[in-house]
């Protein structure tokens, strides 16, 4: 494979090179599949903002195709430019893979209407789902050489398996407070949730680029951190923006909860499925303030100020995760200046 | 913990009309006798154009997990 110029400073394409170099070494693991396996796994590859989704390359104002492949890529790069590629663009794309099988997952089990499911069935997304996670085995598998020691590879592994199981308990927590009341949910659980689940996957991606690169067990931290705090950031984000385009619906009732909910088109099935995303357990919180013991909350109602408030409280929650991910980038950065391609790809250009 | 100081401001200017005034007429005034660490305090700047609304405009759209 040939060398990448890591300076795309002033490039109106600035991944475009990286997404060309990961998804030659996407596809080059997809061609042994058997075709009837093979089209559907590309298929989910080319989900909006997967590696596949050619329509996103080097788009601006919103996140690239492909990521988190880009993610482990970059961080790589920035702390051993001079690394072999070929095992560097195969742990990435096994973190593009492992990243799409858990969202396949999460589609299932959040019963989610998306395109794939409407035309695949979730049998075969399931089986898309379980295909993915092999591939991403085989991916790092294929890194070892006679001058990358197996270690290394058991490393990559263990750091993999790891951070899953965070994300797997993380998922557990959410699926389980869907049977909860908002009352019995904080804000902290709700963010420890967040942790578990976008923060150690955020974490995965920065901590395999940086065991890929060979760094020290401290470099190694300060990405896992790095990881963790955007994940936490971005989760609550996205968290907030769900909420808030539910509000901006005409069609949605102020009664969330066990009552009527009516719900447009645009809406996500996380919030039909009474999901205690953050914003929504700051608005039960603010109006538990404000109502006394004779005028309770009426069966998990809320109204619109509560909610707005909600999402105020919670947006401001992810911007100071957004604020410690910056320092920890700053503390890294002491060391040596991150690429203009990671800054942008992390949302600090 | 800084996760409940955004809470708390926050929860208070939505219910409190005159300090939702004030806010309106000098946010760094109100912001600065708070004690805010200057990461909250800068976050809470970042929210004013939305809390002096009273309501909510257009949040910036979110960059990952879209």
């Amino acid at each position: 494979m040939t060398s990448v110029m890591d300076d795309t400073q002033g490039s109106k394409e600035p991944f475009e090179v990286y997404q060309r170099m990961l998804r030659e070494r996407l596809q080059s693991f997809l061609d042994p599949l058997h075709p009837m396996l093979r089209s559907d796994v590309a298929r989910a590859l080319q989900e909006t903002g997967k590696l596949f989704d050619i329509t996103q390359t080097g788009a601006r104002g919103s996140v690239p195709a492909g990521s988190w492949s880009l993610l482990t890529l970059l961080i790589a790069l920035h702390i051993a430019p001079e690394i072999d590629l070929l095992h560097v663009s195969s742990a990435a794309i096994a973190v593009e893979c492992l990243i799409c099988a858990l969202d396949l997952l999460d589609d299932v089990e959040d019963g989610d209407q998306t395109s794939l499911i409407k035309e695949l069935g979730p049998a075969r997304v399931l089986n898309v789902s379980t295909a993915l996670l092999m591939l991403a085995q085989r991916m790092i598998l294929s890194i070892a050489r006679p001058e990358f020691p197996a270690a290394h590879i058991l490393y990559l592994l263990d750091a993999m398996q790891e951070l899953l199981l965070v994300a797997t308990t993380g998922q557990q927590r959410d699926l389980l407070a869907e049977q909860r009341t908002v009352e019995q949910m904080t804000v902290e659980e709700c963010i420890g949730i967040a942790a578990e689940k976008a923060g150690a996957l955020m974490s995965l991606a920065c901590r395999m680029g940086a065991l890929c690169a060979g760094a020290d067990d401290e470099v190694c931290e300060h990405y896992t951190l790095l990881g963790q705090l955007l994940g936490i950031a971005h989760q609550l984000d996205n968290d907030c923006h769900d909420l808030y385009y539910l509000l901006q619906d005409e069609s949605v009732t102020q009664s969330m909860g066990e009552g009527v909910f009516t719900i447009s088109k645009h809406s996500k099935t996380d919030l039909i499925r009474s999901k205690k995303t953050l914003p929504i357990v700051l608005a039960a919180e603010s109006q538990r303030a404000f109502h006394s013991e004779d005028s309770p909350i009426e069966n998990g109602s809320y109204d619109q100020k509560g909610l707005q408030e909600g999402i105020m409280a919670g947006w401001g929650i992810s911007l100071l995760y957004r604020e410690r991910a910056r320092d920890q980038l700053n503390k890294i950065e002491a060391q040596q200046p991150v690429s203009h391609a990671l800054r942008l790809l992390l949302g600090f250009a | 913990m800084e996760e409940r100081q955004i809470q708390e401001f926050v929860h208070r200017i939505s219910n409190d009309e005159a300090l939702r005034k004030e806010l309106i007429s000098d946010p760094e005034q109100v912001i600065a006798r708070e004690d805010f660490s200057p990461s909250v305090a800068r976050i809470l700047m970042k929210l004013v154009p939305h809390l002096s609304l009273g309501a909510l405009g257009a949040l910036p759209m979110s960059w990952w997990f879209s």
